[in-house]
């Protein structure tokens, strides 16, 4: 099995790459433009569908500080496509180098369900959960912002923080079931 | 100057959008100079058409200056109305010869055996296609001229293209058609649409082709959106494919705007899981229709952005390599089990 491990390769002085997955291949352009004007640290933006990724890129490919699969909730294919993707990373990625981001939450077309499932799964593996706007470029770069962040401690640039610690904050928990009444 | 003549030219300024006209007026050539000069075209389209009518009887023009007229409109804006494609066959040996006089006389004079009581004009385009339009009338009225066919052929094709022929029409023209051509047989092309010109260049396959290469760089470097430096497609290979694929099954460049596709399904209905339908013997009789602005531009845009799986189902590629865009889909009842088990027709 490919998989796609992290510490494979030694990380480079003051570099940081993102691989951004997304089965519809839209919101990553945008998103992967708004990153690459980052000037404080040197930005790698990888850009793919789906895993596992190519063999013959392996060589010329840098170390990957994060993971991040980019999630349309308007189409099932989408949870699906990234879904099958996570067998494809190794397990080291998941201690706060994986993060899930969302985009159309707010359309009324998706079924509550998706979400659930959505959040769920994010919950289960102990990573973020980031909730995008993908139609202005407002969202790209509000997105792109809050990824850096996450980005630059996945890729140790940030002193006495390690991913797993941030992981720990900011990860996602499933949706207890609680009942609305019950705030009375 | 008579009814008809009034009421056909009322029709045509009502039916002529009022930029076109003042261009189509000029090409018409008929009315003088100073007339052409005097015509106010912020003026109601009432008010211009009596204005016409004036100038009209004021130059002593008849039935067929006017509908000179309507065929120059019609030429240069053909994407009205609805367009039928026709196919002839079995072409005999001199076929390939025949040229425009001898195309017209033969279809004039043939055309006019059958019917009687018809007004037929006939123009050639720059572009090698014969305009033909036709005026129906019967052994006891005279043409109707308000609800004319138009033809278009172009020689040494075996192509026609019409509009507006209702089903009695249709034998007569198609006798005509086979003899002026040479041909034994004319059959329905199975290709309709509002866009004259969508039609013709999908029919004629006038639009740019591309052909399976090794190296297929140029389509690539014209269609990679420019990439900054720190930004880096991992699976840009399978991209690439599925460009490729997209581009030698619909085409590429600029497509044909075709604007819909119907497949009429003849098939029994297979879905494992839904018991209440499955269990039919008889075909499930259903008719699914695409349409779009562009389809050709729809659907190559799925095939290559992977909506659509590659290598492409025939069911789509028949489209430009048939050049139809109605099917009828039956399943294969008898054949080996290695054949596919649908037949396009």
């Amino acid at each position: 099995m490919s998989l796609l491990k992290p510490f494979s390769r030694r990380p480079a002085l003051n570099t940081a790459t993102i691989l951004l997955v997304e089965r519809e291949e839209d919101f990553q352009q945008r998103l992967a433009e708004v990153l690459v004007e980052e000037t404080a640290v040197t930005l790698n933006v990888r850009l793919a569908k789906s895993l596992p990724l190519p063999f013959k890129n392996q060589h010329s490919r840098p170390r990957i500080d994060l993971v991040v699969f980019i999630i349309n909730l308007t189409s099932e294919l989408s949870l699906q496509s990234a879904q099958a993707s996570l067998k494809y990373l190794d397990p080291g990625y998941f201690l706060g180098k994986v993060c899930f981001m969302a985009t159309n939450a707010r359309n009324a077309a998706v079924p509550p369900e998706r979400l659930d499932t959505l959040r769920g799964l994010a919950a289960s593996l102990r990573c973020t959960l980031l909730f995008a706007e993908d139609q202005t470029a407002d969202g790209a770069s509000n997105a792109s912002e809050r990824l850096l962040t996450i980005l630059k401690v996945a890729a140790g640039l940030v002193p006495m923080t390690t991913a797993l610690y941030l992981s720990n904050l900011t990860m996602c928990t499933a949706p207890s079931n609680t009942n609305e009444a019950d705030f009375d | 100057m008579e009814d008809q003549m009034k009421s056909l030219l009322r029709q045509l300024v009502r039916r002529i959008p009022t930029q076109f006209l003042k261009v189509t007026l000029e090409k018409w050539g008929r009315l003088t100079v100073a007339q052409q000069q005097n015509i106010d075209f912020t003026q109601t389209k009432w008010a211009l058409a009596d204005e016409l009518i004036a100038y009209c009887e004021e130059n002593g023009l008849a039935l067929r200056h006017i509908t000179e007229l309507e065929m120059i409109y019609v030429i240069d804006n053909p994407n009205q109305g609805m367009w039928h494609a026709f196919q002839l066959v079995d072409p005999e040996s001199d076929a390939p010869a025949v040229e425009l006089m001898q195309f017209k006389e033969q279809f004039k004079s043939h055309f006019n055996e059958l019917v009687r009581n018809v007004s037929v004009k006939m123009k050639k385009n720059t572009d090698e296609a014969v305009w033909i339009r036709i005026a129906w009338g019967d052994s006891c009225s005279r043409p109707n001229n308000m609800r004319p066919t138009y033809v278009v052929h172009y020689l040494q094709t075996p192509y026609v293209f019409v509009t507006r022929l209702t089903s009695k029409q249709k034998p007569l023209l198609s006798q005509a058609m086979i003899i002026a051509t040479r041909h034994q047989a004319i059959k329905d092309a199975h290709l309709s649409g509002r866009n004259f010109s969508a039609i013709r260049d999908l029919l004629m396959q006038e639009y740019e082709q591309v052909f399976p290469a090794k190296y297929p760089s140029a389509l690539v470097e014209r269609s990679q959106i420019p990439a900054l430096p720190n930004i880096e497609r991992e699976q840009a290979e399978a991209e690439v494919n599925r460009l490729q694929m997209a581009c030698e099954a619909f085409g590429g460049g600029n497509l044909p705007q075709l604007q819909s596709v119907v497949y009429k399904l003849e098939t029994t209905f297979k879905d494992p899981p839904n018991q209440t339908f499955a269990e039919r013997e008889k075909p499930f009789n259903c008719v699914v229709t695409f349409t779009s602005k562009n389809l050709l531009e729809s659907l190559r845009h799925c095939a290559s952005s992977g909506i659509a799986s590659t290598p492409i189902t025939p069911l789509l590629s028949s489209i430009p390599r048939r050049g139809r865009n109605y099917f009828v889909i039956t399943d294969k009842v008898s054949g080996p089990p290695s054949q596919i088990n649908q037949t396009v027709n």
